[in-house]
Formats: C-alpha cells, structure tokens, sequence
C-alpha cells in the first residue's frame, strides 16, 4: 500500500490520503492525534494499534488550535507529523495509517475519537 | 457591457488557457480559486503554485485576453499567495534522480568491489553517477577506486573528489590510516545526514550507497532519511551466505524499499593455467534464490585474481574493456538501470493547504 498523496487541510482539521488502489481516507486532526503511534502515546511497547483510549488525556491545545506545522516523509515507508503541541515522535507508518482509516468501508464500527 | 456573462462561461473560456510548464489548462490544476460575476465586469482569485512563478506573467496576460474575449470589459485579478512548495523527502538531495543501496545480509561478499565496479561502469553509459560509502567502520571505497585527492569545504559545504568521473564521499577521508571509528547509533545517523546533506553532490543520474553488511543502525538510517529508489542485493552462491541475504530483503521489505535484484559475486573461477572452471562456492544459487523470491537476476561476476590486484591497486576492473568483467559489470549496470526505471515509485508528494 503507498499513498499517491497527502494533503493536510488546515480549514477543514483534515489529512487526506489518496493510496495506490484509488481508495481516500480523511483523518481528522484530532483523531490522528489520538491515534499517535509512539512509545509514549500508546503507553505499551505493543504498537500503534493498541492506543489506549485516552492517549492524550490533558491535551495542551483545543481542538482549533491542534494542526500539523510540518509534515515529513521517513524514508519511504511513514509520515512523520509535527504537531502544533509540541509532540512529534509519532512515525505512521504508511500500513499503519491505511489501517486507521475511519471510514464507513474500512471501519463499520466507528473507532474511539473518529 | 450589454448581457453579463455566466461564471460557467468564464470558467470554460479559461480552461483553454495552459500552463506551459505543466501543459495541462488552468482550470484543470485548480489554479483558478473563485469566479465572481459583478455589473463591472469579472473578479477572478487566482492562486499559482511556486512551480509557476516563472510564467506567472504570461498566464495573467493570457488570462485577462481570454476573458475579455467573452466580451468582459473589466477583469481585476487577486492573486492568493502560493502555497509551500510540496516537500518530497529527497530534499536533501533534490539533484539527485536514483538512489541504489547495494547492500548484503553478511560480510565479505565483495559489496564494496561490486559497488565500485558497479559505479564505474554505470559512469561508462554515460549517466552522472556518486558513490557514497557507508561503512564507517571499514570504508574502503577511496582504496578501490585510489583516490588521493581530499574532500574540500566549498561555501560551506564539502565537495566530493572525483575518481574516474565518479563523485566519490566516504569516512576514509576523515580518518587517519591506522584510526578506528568507535561509535554508537547516534552518531552513525548523523554522518549518514552529512554524507547526503552536506556533500554537493549536485545534479547525479544515480548515487550508488555502499552499505556494511547487516541490518543495522547504518541501513535503518539511510532508509528513513532518504527515499531510497531500491536495494541491489550482493551474495556469493554458497547457501550460508544466501541465507543471510535473505535477511537484508526482510529489512528492506519493512522499510517499502523496492528491491532491484540480486547479483551474484565469486560465481565461478576460471583456473589461468589450464581454463577449467571451478564454482568454489558453488554456482547459481542466488540465480535460484532470486527466481524463488520473484526478484530480477542482475548478473553474475566471476572470482578472479585480476579483481584483487586491481582492486588493491585503485582500478575497476569494470573500466578495462580488455578483461572479462567490463562486459559482466556492463550487463549488471543495464539490469540495475532497467529495475530503476521499473520501480521509479515517486515519493508522494505532502502538500498543506
């Protein structure tokens, strides 16, 4: 799975993805926040995909305030994501990410924060 | 003004005009944000991206007559500022059209030689070529190519010396003769920056990475900071050393890093005395092992003495088109352009609005 592209929306708090099989996922902000990958956020050695339901519990910022100022690319293999709190550890890894997408096709129950 | 035109209309009348550069209309790469029809005429909000700069001028002219073409007597034009350029993450190597790892799971294969010669004979075809070296621990890419010159600083940043054409950057130029590098991880990320940030390598075809072998810091490094085009994989045929090779797939398989191939090293040994050919490690293992994996075969290179003295004396064998290997190397520096050039996966494009 690879993105063709990524776009962070700031107007709409909004990451959209388009992937090599056509799909597009939207992330909002806050849910991708939430969903940070790293040792810290998750609170576990177990990864990204056991997120504890409160990854962030006293979020320094609101809502409006949370953006990405930067956005990188490891290698070819994740986005890296500096956000606006001051947290930027999170490598999402590009399989890790296509997992998060929340929409209805991919996720019928809807995650924690989507 | 006798009838008011319908921003449809407008819209239609400016998708006939192109962006030279991008050769697609305006319309179609969204440059045109907002259409307002008003009784004096039309205001359009335009935003160009930073790729266009260069034909800004033009476009607005072309723009404002198309416009006025519909009968419009008035067009104002407010133009959004353009939006950052989109970050690739090659951007600390923006001169730089390939990247190829050549790596392998154990020591001792010849990945270096193979780079080297590898290099050498892609500088041959006629493409601009680098060769940066990173075994820190033991660089050996200044002796196989007997360089003497010394980096240098130019305007803050260290130019490469050449060797046979071959922009050439390794730790050997840092370290007296007999010093060791001792270090942990940290370190070796940082080095592997410098040798892609702080080196002008400038306008290259490909940059050839000689990896130590392993998996470890060093591959992880250049792994996550450049995106690589693809790994060539070096083993000899014997098993023991294919099953290692094996392992640097696995890690670059992780990484999304595309492998190109697998070339053979030491495959067989013509005896000088009497022709007979001797397959030492045995023959066609990584052959079988690339077929068993569905990755492409690059080639075969045989052992000889020849490498060795020449190695040791500073030439590439790739170079001499008298001797055997110049034909072999040119073959392997074809496949591994033709893989290139297959997988050319651009790296997406991140872009903010």
């Amino acid at each position: 799975m690879w993105p063709k592209s990524i776009k962070l929306n700031t107007p709409n708090h909004t990451v959209w993805v388009e992937w090599s099989d056509g799909h597009r996922s939207a992330y909002s902000y806050p849910y991708l926040r939430d969903h940070c990958p790293c040792a810290t956020c998750t609170s576990s050695h177990r990864g990204g995909a056991t997120a504890s339901p409160s990854p962030n519990p006293l979020p320094m910022l609101g809502a409006q305030a949370l953006r990405p100022l930067r956005a990188e690319l490891v290698g070819r293999y994740a986005l890296q994501i500096f956000w606006s709190d001051g947290h930027s550890s999170g490598i999402y890894t590009f399989d890790y990410l296509r997992g998060l997408c929340p929409c209805e096709q991919c996720r019928p129950f809807p995650a924690h924060g989507a | 003004m006798s009838e008011r035109v319908t921003p449809q209309e407008v819209m239609k009348a400016l998708s006939a005009v192109e962006d030279p550069v991008a050769r697609r209309d305006i319309v179609a790469l969204g440059y045109v944000k907002n259409v307002e029809v008003g009784t004096n005429g039309v205001v359009l909000t335009l935003q160009f991206p930073a790729s266009a700069s260069s034909v800004q001028g033009e476009l607005v002219v072309a723009i404002k007559r198309a416009v006025q073409q519909l009968g419009v007597e008035e067009v104002q034009i407010h133009q959004l500022a353009s939006p950052p350029a989109p970050t690739r993450g090659s951007a600390l190597i923006p001169g730089v059209k390939h990247t190829i790892a050549v790596a392998s799971g154990k020591g001792g294969v010849g990945k270096s030689t193979v780079a080297a010669n590898l290099a050498s004979a892609l500088q041959q075809q006629g493409v601009a070529v680098g060769l940066m070296d990173t075994d820190v621990y033991g660089p050996s890419i200044p002796v196989l190519l007997g360089s003497k010159e010394q980096p240098r600083v130019v305007e803050g940043k260290l130019a490469a010396p050449v060797e046979y054409g071959i922009k050439v950057m390794s730790m050997a130029y840092f370290l007296p003769k007999d010093e060791a590098v001792i270090w942990r991880g940290p370190m070796l990320h940082k080095t592997i920056q410098q040798f892609l940030g702080d080196v002008r390598w400038g306008e290259l075809d490909y940059l050839v990475i000689d990896l130590p072998p392993g998996t470890g810091d060093i591959q992880l490094s250049l792994s996550q900071t450049i995106p690589l085009t693809g790994a060539v994989i070096v083993s000899t045929p014997q098993d023991l050393a294919l099953a290692v090779a094996w392992k640097a797939i696995a890690m670059f398989n992780k990484m999304n890093v595309p492998i190109l191939g697998i070339i053979e090293n030491m495959s067989y040994y013509v005896c000088p005395h009497c022709g007979e050919r001797a397959e030492i490690f045995g023959h066609g293992g990584a052959r079988e092992a690339a077929k068993k994996l569905g990755l492409a075969f690059l080639g075969e290179i045989p052992l000889d003495p020849v490498i060795r003295a020449e190695s040791d004396a500073g030439r590439p064998v790739a170079l001499d088109s008298s001797s055997p290997h110049y034909a072999a190397y040119q073959n392997v520096a074809r496949a591994v352009r033709e893989q290139a050039e297959r997988v050319g996966r651009e790296a997406p494009p991140i872009s903010f609005e």
